[in-house]
C-alpha cells in the first residue's frame, strides 16, 4: 500500500475532523511547551542570529500547527527583548507529506499574521514545505531548530520485512505487534524504525546549523514487550474491532490479514542508540511520561475512537472502503469503554532534546 | 465581493476545473519561453550564485504551474552549463493567495521530484521546492533570496476592488463589471489608479527580494489601445455583464447586484506598465512587448487566428469553460451558485455570435526587467 499516496489527517475543519479532534496532540504540545521555547530561546541566545529558520515537522492540519508558531515567536521577541537586541526574522516552514490538507492551514494564515503583525520588527515569513521527513527537505544549514510533535512514531512504510517470500503478511492476525506477532515480524518493526529514524537524524543533522536544537516529541513505550505496552493495545482493539466485522461478513478475512500499520512505538533505549549511531547530535535531554486521562463529557471510548478515527481514517478506507468506517468505529469504541476499566490505555510519550554537533 | 485573500480559480481537476481548462494560459507561458530563457540567464550571469532561489507569483494550481518551474529549472541548468559553473542549489517557491488550491499542486510534487532525480539528475538535496501562500502586493520572501522571478497571468488581478467606484451608496458602473465605453471617466480613473498603487507596491516589495542583477518575467493581460474600454483587453467582461443583465431583466438575478459587481482586474497598456516601472524606480527594462493572441490561445497571425487543439465549432464551448474556470469562484460568491450553469451557458451562446463575426483577441504583455545594481 502506498503510503505517500492515502496516508493523512482528515482534513477540513467538520465534526470529525483531525483539527477538531486533536486535543489530545494539543495537550502534549502544551505540556512540552516550555521545553519547546526554552529550547529555541537557548539557540537564538547563542547564535544572535538575523535570520531564524524553524520547521514543525509532521505539522498536519489545524489549529495546533498555527498557535505552536505564535508561542515560538512569543518566546523569541522575549529573548531578544531581555538582551536588548532586535528580534531576527523569522523563517517558518511548516512539513507534512503532499497529501496533508494543507489549504485549511492556508486559510488561517491572513489572520494569523494580523495577529503577529510585526510593525517595526523584521518581518515573518510561513511557508509550506509539502515532502517526507524521511530525506532531505531543506537547504543546508538553513534551521536553528525544529521540533516534530506526534509523527515520528509513522513510519515510512509498512515494514517490508513482515511479508514472506510470496508476499504474505506474516502478521495475519494483527495490524501491529501483538502477542500473535512471530519474531520476524518484530523484528521487522524494529529495523524499519531503526532505518527510518537513521535517514531523519542524517537529513536533519545536514539541515541544521552547528548549535542548532531539535525536539522530537512521538509515542513509545516502557515496556520491552509491546503486548504490555497501551499504545499496541489500541491497536489490538482496532485489530478486534476488525476482527468483529470479519465475523459479522462485512469484511473479507483475507482484507484483514493484509491489513498493517506503518506504525512504532519505541523504547527509550532504541531511540537513544539510534542518535548514538548516527553521531551528529548531541542527546540534552530523554524523558517518557504518561499523559493524564483528559476529561471528556460522554463515553471515554467515543472520544479516543474519534481521536484515532481521524488519523486512521485515510487508510483504512483505502483498504476496505469507507463503508464499514461508521460501524468499526462505533465498536471500537464500545471495547475501549470495555478495556479501560480493566486495565490503563494511557499512552505513552517520548521526548527527545538533541543538539547538532 | 467577499474577501479578496481567498480569491482563486476553480479547484481540484473536475470537468469545470482551473487544472482541466486553462489552455491558454498554458500557451502563454509557452510564448514567454524566449524571453524566460535569456532573462534566467542574465540573473545567473550577474551574481553566480551557489544558491539559486526561484519564485513563482501567482503559481495556481494544475498542470501549467510545474510545467513552468521545470522551464526554469532547465534554464538555470541550462546556463550554468554555458558559463561553466557549478549547477548550484535550487530553492524553489510557488506563490498564491491563500485560497488557491495548493493541495491539488502539492499532489502533482512527488512525482515532479522523482522526475528531477531521475531524468534530469538533480538530486533531492539540490533542489527544494515550497510554498508561499500571500498575496504578491506586499512582501512575501526574505530579504535578497531571489535571482528570477516568474509571474504569468496573475498580474492582471487587482489587490481589491478599485476603491472610488460607489458614492454614497450609488454604484458608478451601472450594469457593467469591468471598464466599458458606458463607465463614467471616474471609473476609468479608478482603476487606472488602483492598478499603478498595487504594481508599484508589487515592484517595490520584489525590490527588497530580488537580489542587484536579478531578472523578473512578467506575463499578463493587457491592450493595445490608450483607450481603456477598447474592445481588446474588456471585451471578455462586457459579454458577461451582458449575459447578466439579460438575467437580471427576466428576474433571475438583481440588477443591483451586478451594479455592485466590478472585478478587481486590469489590463495595462505597455506604456501604462512602463510608467510604474520608471516610477518606482528599482528595475531597469530589458524587454516589453505586446502579444496578440486568440481567445483559445492559439496565436493571431495576420489576422488569422492558428488553431490550438480543436475546430472552429467547438472554440467557444472550449472558450466558456476557460472563463467559467477563471471568474465562476466569484460569480457564484456575488449571484450563488444555483445561477451558474444558466450563466455560463448564455456566455457560451454570446461567444459564438461574437467569434462568429470577429476574430477574438487578448492582448498578452511580456515583460523582462533587471533589478538595478
Amino acid at each position: 500500500m502506498d503510503i505517500h499516496k492515502a496516508f493523512r489527517m482528515k482534513g477540513g475543519v467538520g465534526d470529525n475532523s483531525y483539527s477538531k479532534n486533536s486535543s489530545l496532540q494539543k495537550r502534549v504540545a502544551d505540556k512540552v511547551k516550555h521545553i519547546t521555547m526554552e529550547a529555541i530561546q537557548q539557540v537564538f541566545l547563542a547564535k544572535k542570529p538575523k535570520s531564524l529558520g524553524i520547521a514543525d515537522l509532521g505539522c498536519a492540519s489545524g489549529p495546533n500547527a498555527l498557535s505552536i508558531i505564535k508561542q515560538v515567536v512569543d518566546a523569541v521577541d522575549n529573548a531578544s527583548r531581555a538582551i536588548q537586541q532586535p528580534p531576527p526574522e523569522f523563517r517558518i516552514y511548516l512539513n507534512d507529506l503532499p497529501t496533508n490538507d494543507f489549504n485549511t492551514i492556508f486559510l488561517g494564515l491572513p489572520d494569523l499574521y494580523k495577529e503577529l503583525s510585526r510593525g517595526t520588527k523584521p518581518p515573518l515569513y510561513i511557508a509550506a514545505c509539502p515532502g517526507t521527513f524521511y530525506g532531505r527537505l531543506f537547504p543546508d544549514h538553513s534551521l536553528h531548530f525544529v521540533y516534530s510533535t506526534n509523527s515520528l512514531h509513522w513510519l515510512s512504510a509498512v515494514p517490508r520485512g513482515i511479508y514472506d517470500e510470496e508476499g504474505r503478511s506474516m502478521n495475519g492476525k494483527s495490524v501491529y505487534i501483538s502477542e500473535r506477532s512471530p519474531p520476524a515480524v518484530r523484528r521487522a518493526y524494529l529495523q524499519q524504525f531503526q532505518e527510518d529514524l537513521s535517514l531523519f537524524l542524517k537529513s536533519r543533522s545536514r539541515e541544521l546549523i552547528r548549535g542548532g536544537r531539535m525536539l522530537l516529541v512521538l509515542l513509545g513505550r516502557t515496556a520491552s514487550d509491546h503486548a504490555h505496552c497501551a499504545n499496541s493495545f489500541l491497536w489490538e482493539l482496532l485489530y478486534q474491532s476488525l476482527a468483529h466485522l470479519v465475523a459479522q461478513g462485512e469484511v473479507e478475512e483475507e482484507k484483514l490479514e493484509r491489513y498493517d500499520v506503518h506504525f512504532y512505538a519505541p523504547l527509550k533505549e532504541e531511540l537513544e542508540d539510534e542518535v548514538r549511531k548516527e553521531g551528529s547530535f548531541r542527546t540534552e535531554m530523554v524523558e517518557m511520561f504518561e499523559m493524564e486521562r483528559a476529561d471528556v463529557s460522554g463515553s471515554y471510548g467515543t472520544a479516543v475512537a474519534k481521536a484515532v478515527r481521524c488519523i486512521q481514517e485515510s487508510m483504512l478506507a483505502h483498504h476496505f472502503g469507507e463503508g464499514i468506517l461508521d460501524k468499526l468505529f462505533h465498536h471500537y469504541a464500545a471495547l475501549i469503554d470495555q478495556e479501560s476499566v480493566k486495565r490503563d490505555v494511557r499512552s505513552t510519550t517520548a521526548l527527545l532534546l538533541l543538539t547538532k554537533l | 465581493m467577499g474577501e479578496l485573500s481567498i480569491l482563486h480559480m476553480n479547484k481540484g481537476e473536475g470537468e469545470a476545473s482551473y487544472a482541466k481548462n486553462s489552455t491558454i494560459q498554458r500557451q502563454i507561458i509557452s510564448y514567454g519561453k524566449t524571453v524566460m530563457e535569456k532573462a534566467v540567464y542574465r540573473a545567473v550571469e550577474n551574481s553566480l550564485p551557489k544558491s539559486v532561489g526561484v519564485a513563482d507569483l501567482g503559481c495556481s494550481s494544475g498542470p501549467n504551474t510545474l510545467m513552468a518551474v521545470s522551464e526554469i529549472i532547465d534554464n538555470v541548468r541550462g546556463t550554468c552549463r554555458e558559463i561553466g559553473l557549478p549547477v548550484p542549489e535550487l530553492r524553489v517557491v510557488l506563490n498564491d493567495l491563500p485560497g488557491n488550491d495548493f493541495n491539488y499542486l502539492f499532489m502533482s510534487l512527488p512525482e515532479f521530484s522523482t522526475n528531477l532525480s531521475k531524468n534530469k539528475g538533480i538530486a533531492s538535496d539540490r533542489c527544494f521546492i515550497s510554498a508561499m501562500a500571500g498575496s504578491f502586493y506586499g512582501r512575501l520572501f526574505p530579504k535578497n533570496s531571489l535571482h528570477f522571478v516568474h509571474s504569468s497571468s496573475s498580474l492582471h488581478w487587482l489587490s481589491q476592488v478599485p476603491s472610488g467606484l460607489e458614492k454614497s451608496g450609488e454604484h458608478l458602473n451601472k450594469g457593467k463589471i469591468y471598464i466599458s465605453k458606458t463607465s463614467p471617466k471616474f471609473v476609468v480613473d479608478a482603476y487606472l489608479r488602483q492598478f499603478e498603487r498595487d504594481m508599484w507596491v508589487f515592484l517595490r516589495s520584489r525590490a527588497v527580494e530580488v537580489v542587484a542583477g536579478g531578472t523578473m518575467v512578467l506575463s499578463f493581460m493587457g491592450r493595445a489601445s490608450p483607450d481603456a474600454s477598447a474592445e481588446v483587453g474588456s471585451h471578455q467582461w462586457e459579454l458577461l455583464a451582458h449575459a447578466l443583465m439579460a438575467m437580471a431583466k427576466e428576474g433571475i438575478v438583481e440588477e443591483e447586484k451586478i451594479d455592485s459587481l466590478n472585478a478587481p482586474y486590469y489590463a495595462p497598456s505597455a506604456e501604462e506598465m512602463r510608467n510604474v516601472i520608471e516610477e518606482e524606480g528599482s528595475f531597469v527594462v530589458n524587454h516589453i512587448s505586446a502579444l496578440e493572441i486568440g481567445w483559445d490561445g492559439g496565436l493571431v497571425l495576420d489576422n488569422i487566428n492558428s488553431n490550438v487543439d480543436f475546430d472552429e465549432s467547438s472554440k467557444p464551448l472550449k472558450v466558456t469553460k476557460i472563463i467559467r474556470a477563471v471568474v465562476e469562484p466569484m460569480m457564484e460568491s456575488h449571484f450563488g451558485a444555483q445561477v451558474m450553469d444558466d450563466l455560463f451557458t448564455r456566455y457560451h451562446g454570446l461567444l459564438q455570435d461574437y467569434f462568429s463575426k470577429t476574430i477574438a483577441k487578448h492582448i498578452n504583455l511580456l515583460v523582462s526587467i533587471t533589478r538595478k545594481f
